[in-house]
This record gives C-alpha cells, structure tokens and sequence, in this order.
C-alpha cells in the first residue's frame, strides 16, 4: 500500500554530497527498526500461532467449554500480536497474497463469510486439509474465518463433539496461520533477503538505491499506517454521527476484539518509532516531535484501550464512543506529525502526485 | 468518507474565475500558441485547476472543492472538464479562454469520478468513468453537453475501477483500462480485492454502449493494474500500469493494444524499469516526433520511447515526475513538486504548487 511516497527535500539525512554516510544513516535506523521491532513482532506472532495451533487441535480432540474457551484466548492473543505486526506492509508479508490470506478485511459484501458458512454446510473435506487450504479464497485462510469458527453462530457446538467438520476446518486454519506467520518470520531472517535488501541501500540495490528510499519506506510505515487505520479500520464502521455506525462492519467484532486491535496497531507503531531511533536523529530544538509523536500515540493506545469489550456497547454509550471519535481524531494529529513534522526534519517531503492509485 | 458535501463544493467551485483574468492576462492567453490544463494543490491544502502557458506561465487559475485529475478538452466549443481525483464526486467544465461562468457537475447517487473523461467529437456529449461502488462496477457516465450536462445515461465497463478512457478515430469505439482494483468510498482509497484483482482492457461502442473486446493480461501479471493510455501516430495504443504485487518483483508495466489483438507487453530493460518502482502515473504521446512519455513519480522516473523501435530515447531522474503532454519536438512535463518543464527544457519552480498527475493540451 504505497499511499504516499515521501521524497528527499534537504541534506539532513541523505544528498549527493556524503551519500555513503548519508547510507551508513539508514543503515542504523533500518537495521534498528527490523532488529528492534519487526523480527520481535514477527517472532511473537509466530509463536502465538504455534499455541493456537495447538489449542485449536485440543479442542478437535476433547471438546470441551474449557477447550473452547483455551481456543478462543489463543485467538486473542493472536490477532493482537497481527494487529502488532501488520503495519509493517513492505516486505515477505506481501508475498504470495499473505497479508490477504492472513487477513480479508475488510469484506464489505461478506464474500468471506458466504463461503465459510458454505464451507462449513457441505463439509468440504479439501478445505479442512492443511495442505490443500492454501489454494482456496484468501478470504477462508486466515484470522477472519477462524474467528466465525470460533466465535461465530453455531461455534458453542465446538464445545462439545457436535460439530467435528467445523473444528477441523479451524484446525487447518490455524495450520495455515501458523504457516504464513512462520514463512513471515523464516523470510525476513534470511540473508541477503528482503531485511538486508531495506537495510543496506546502494546503487547495485533493486529495491533500495540510497539511504533516503529507505528511510523513506520506514516513514511509510507510519503514514500508510495511520491512514489504514483512521479510514479503513474506523472509517469502516465509525459513522461521523452515531446514526451512520455499522457495528457489523467493525474488524474482530464477534471476538470483540475491535477496539484491542486498533490500540495493537499504534502500540506496532510506537514500538517501531522507539526502535528505529528516529527520534534520536533530530536537533535538541526539534526533539520535541518525537516526543509528541510518543505522547499522543501513547494518548491513544490508552484510550482505545480503556474500551476494550463488545463493540456495540462502545458506540452504544456515548461516552465510550466520543472516545472513539478522540481516536480518530488522533490519528489525524498523528499523521500531521510523521507526514509533515517529521518529514520535513528528515529532509522528506510528503509527496503528492505520486499517491497510489491513480 | 472523502466524498465531499454536495452544497459545500458549490460554494467552493461558485467562486468563478470569471473575471479573475487581468487583460495582461487575456493577452497573454491570445498570443499563447498551446496552453495546457492541470489540477493543483496548493501547500496551505487549497486546491485549483489552472491553464499553462507554453513558456510556463500560469495564465489562470480557479478554486476546486477538492483534488481534481485529469483534464478533458471538446475543441468544438473550446471548453474543457477537469475531473474530481477518486473518490470525489464532483467535475468542473470551464473555458480556457475565461469566458462564463464555470459550471460544477456532480456524479449521482451511488457514483463517483475516477478522474477521467472524453467527449465525443462534436462535442455534444462527455463520457466519464465512474465507480458504481455498491456493486465494485466500473460504469461510463453520459453526460449532455447541450443541456448544461445534464447526465442522460450510463454503461457498464465491464470491468472494475475504470481508469483512463480515449476515444479513437472512429469517433464510436472507447477504449477503457479497468484498472481491476476494487475501492468503496466506505474505506477511504483502500484497496479491497489485491488478491483477486483482474484488470482489463476493453473496447465499447459509445453509442450502443456494446462491449466489442475485452482483453485481459496473462494469468501471472493480474496484479498488474492498467491505469492510463495514449495512441501512437500509427493508431496503436499504449497503455501503463501500476504493479500491486509484492516490490520485489519486477514485471514489465507498459503494453500496446489494438482493436482485434491480444495485448503485448513492451519490454524494458532492467535499470529503465527498474527506476519506475513497479508504478507509473502517466503516459502520453507525441505523434508529431513520433514517441510516448512515461512517468513515474514514485520512482521520480522519466522515460521516453521511440513508439517505432520501443527504444528508451530518453531515461532522466526527476522528482515526483508525472504531468506530461506533448509539445513541440518533446513533452511539457509537471511534477508534484510545483516544476513545470516546457519541451524545450527550461524548468519554472512554482514554490507553493504541486501540479496533480495529469496535464492536457486544450488549445
């Protein structure tokens, strides 16, 4: 999703006079950034796919409320660790359609929820093979077809052995998320792939050809990401007046995981910028963006948080949902300060012909 | 969520330019010998289309809602539309000359701009592509250029996310990209169907509103999304695409189209390709000089085809290059860093400006 592209302005950071400090530089932050922030996150999300994995297949053997209830936990703790992970949008998670696989959302007419539930109807046997999920609809992989297993109408059968087909079914969609989050991981650790590739730019580079593309890409990181989430994750069901809010539509709804995801996807963000170091490359009298740039993310991870439930009850209550709407309005401010702020500091301009799509 | 509220841009756009033409400008647009039309955005948000001078000079400018797109021109009654960027909903016609008042039309209910249009040759009706978003299909809006354009019909374009539209010589036959990427103005400018994307390339009877081809590339390159086109001197057509699989490969972006052909892929070498960053914002040709300008503004990429061999003529850098239209021997070329490059070479810096991706000849 290269939405905005941000372009060298000024020397601050790269410029044809010193380009191989200026690669040094980029080398730092990228090299932090990966070493800091996206090989943890990657790793926590594979290991919590690993244990779902391994809860899910529990619960095919001995149904049981407690199993279900272990199974759902896992869940949980999965898809925060993806909401963590997932604005990193560069890189091995694009390959072979597996943000797509490990996510479909949003499904504005519901495809992904048609063929599950026609799935889960004719017991499709190759659905609920490991091996042969993959070349199904990326829409029946990931983390949205399993939460219909899950937590979906008709999932309390899993508690006890009233509905084998639909256990298995999860189990080889946990398979599938272990998988991806395992080829994720597997992928950035390699050498001389894509990790080295973003942290040693260079002329001879195919995808990075100077430190300012690189950093670049990393700014991205953040923008993109605020935008994803301000006009796709809310904007999905966050109406501008009550009256227009679709609950429905909101992400992880039925685990009532919307509101933990949204804080995951700043946390990610936080985690990323602290590790990156950007903030240590800025002059005493400009510190002071990295620091708002920490304290409104901070803000607002707070505040989604402080919702966590059902989110029908969130915008139900309309203390709850001014709270969202400052969340919105948050990622606003944020974006002002990495697009414009930071950017500048780095020598980066916003760039404007040049976003995606047309 | 961008759609813009109906009675605020007609406020906006009601702000005319008419009157807004000095007489040193009049006379600079009478002695001008091409002048060109682009959108713009200003650095303080604001956002206008203004017409170019040869020499790049900006000899009007007038207010939009909103980012505008690409421009369409009817040289019958010397007037021009500028689209509203997707997923807006709004399109400005004005004269170049500054005469009357500009006039604002609105997509209906269930329908957005896509940025582009053509009108027929006499200049009696505008073809818009237009999302009809509930349905991720891509439609043609008509519009009566006669009765203040008025929209009196659509067909479909078989396709999603019709892009970049042209009409050829036959005065009938469209020639539409369905870029194949499905957006809904409930999700901003997300993209929804990466996955299962399907671009296509497709040629339809204006009059009938009749599919006639419809080309699809290899299975392998659907994600190569086909945006925008322009017809060499021979009646070819050349098309350019943005790539939505992962960066790290590398798949050819320009390709030709003909009536009665499967489509071709125009291969470029490694550092030419290489440079556009698996994007490219716009293509044009100059039939006179015999060659096709491609720009890519996330690669800062600007590369120029000799349309009879397919050889890159012309390879330089320039930041946030995409605006190009032909002029002369060679390209006026606008960047998203306020640059305007006339054909002869010479840069002027428009410090506040960021031309938008398209910029047409209208006159």
């Amino acid at each position: 999703m290269k939405w905005l592209i941000l372009v060298l302005a000024t020397p601050l950071l790269a410029g044809a006079a010193a380009p191989a400090s200026a690669n040094e530089k980029a080398t730092e932050i990228i090299q932090s950034s990966i070493t800091g922030f996206v090989r943890p996150a990657y790793a926590a999300l594979h290991e919590r796919a690993a244990a779902l994995n391994d809860a899910v297949k529990t619960l095919c053997a001995t149904p049981s409320p407690a199993n279900l209830q272990s199974a759902r936990d896992r869940f949980k703790a999965e898809t925060d660790a993806w909401s963590y992970a997932e604005i990193i949008r560069i890189g091995p998670a694009t390959e072979q359609n597996r943000l797509e696989r490990m996510l479909f959302w949003p499904d504005r007419k519901g495809i992904g929820l048609k063929q599950v539930q026609a799935t889960l109807a004719a017991k499709d046997a190759a659905a609920a093979d490991p091996a042969q999920l993959p070349t199904k609809s990326v829409a029946m992989q990931g983390l949205g077809a399993l939460e219909f297993v899950l937590f979906g109408t008709g999932s309390e059968a899993l508690s006890s052995s009233g509905d084998p087909y639909r256990c298995q079914y999860g189990a080889a969609v946990a398979a599938n998320i272990e998988a991806m989050a395992g080829e994720i991981d597997a992928a950035w650790a390699k050498k001389g792939g894509f990790a080295d590739q973003w942290a040693q730019p260079g002329p001879a580079n195919p995808l990075y050809q100077s430190g300012t593309e690189s950093v670049t890409a990393l700014l991205e990181v953040f923008v993109n990401g605020l935008e994803l989430v301000r006009d796709v994750r809310l904007g999905g069901f966050l109406g501008k007046q009550a009256a227009d809010d679709k609950p429905k539509q909101a992400i992880y709804w039925r685990s009532d995981g919307t509101t933990r995801s949204l804080a995951a996807n700043l946390a990610g963000m936080k985690a990323l910028f602290e590790a990156s170091g950007l903030g240590n490359q800025l002059s005493p009298d400009t510190r002071w963006v990295a620091d708002s740039v920490k304290i409104v993310l901070g803000n607002a991870i707070d505040a989604a948080n402080a919702l966590d439930g059902p989110i029908d009850d969130t915008l139900a209550g309309e203390q709850k949902r001014d709270k969202l709407a400052y969340f919105r309005l948050v990622t606003s401010t944020l974006t002002e300060l990495f697009a414009t702020r930071l950017a500048a500091e780095f020598g980066l301009t916003a760039g404007f012909s040049s976003l995606d799509g047309d | 969520m961008h759609l813009i509220d109906r009675r605020n841009f007609m406020q906006a756009a009601g702000l005319a330019f008419a009157g807004s033409l000095s007489p040193r400008q009049l006379f600079a647009l009478e002695k001008a010998d091409a002048v060109f039309g682009t959108a713009y955005q200003l650095k303080d948000g604001t956002c206008g289309l203004a017409v170019l001078s040869e020499d790049s000079n900006v000899l009007f400018s007038a207010p939009l809602p909103d980012r505008g797109h690409d421009v369409s021109y009817d040289p019958i009654a010397r007037r021009s539309v500028i689209f509203a960027r997707r997923p807006g909903t709004f399109a400005v016609v004005f004269d170049h000359t500054g005469a009357g008042q500009p006039l604002t039309i609105t997509s209906p209910e269930g329908r957005h701009f896509f940025g582009h249009g053509v009108f027929s040759p006499d200049g009696k009706l505008l073809y818009a592509t237009e999302n009809d978003y509930d349905n991720a299909a891509g439609m043609i809006g008509v519009y009566d250029a006669t009765d203040r354009f008025r929209r009196i019909g659509e067909f479909p374009t078989h396709g999603m996310d019709a892009h970049e539209m042209l009409l050829l010589d036959d005065g009938r036959t469209l020639a539409i990209a369905n870029g194949g990427i499905e957006t809904h103005p409930d999700f901003g400018r997300a993209k929804l169907n990466i996955a299962t994307m399907k671009p296509s390339f497709v040629f339809v009877d204006r009059v009938s509103g009749d599919l006639l081809e419809k080309h699809e590339l290899a299975p392998e390159l659907h994600q190569l999304s086909i945006r925008h086109m322009d017809q060499d001197q021979s009646g070819t057509l050349w098309f350019s695409g943005q790539y939505e699989g992962p960066e790290t490969d590398r798949p050819q972006l320009i390709g030709k189209a003909r009536l009665g052909k499967e489509l071709e892929l125009v291969a470029m070498d490694d550092r030419v390709l290489a440079s556009f960053n698996n994007y490219t914002g716009a293509i044009g040709a100059n039939r006179d000089a015999g060659t096709m300008a491609v720009s890519s503004p996330q690669g800062n990429a600007l590369a120029i085809i000799d349309t009879a061999t397919g050889k890159v003529v012309s390879h330089q850098t320039l930041t946030e290059v995409c605006g190009l239209a032909p002029d002369r021997g060679s390209f006026v070329v606008t960047t998203g860093r306020g640059q305007v490059i006339s054909a002869d070479g010479n840069a002027a810096a428009f410090d506040d400006y960021f031309w938008d991706n398209h910029v047409l000849r209208i006159g």
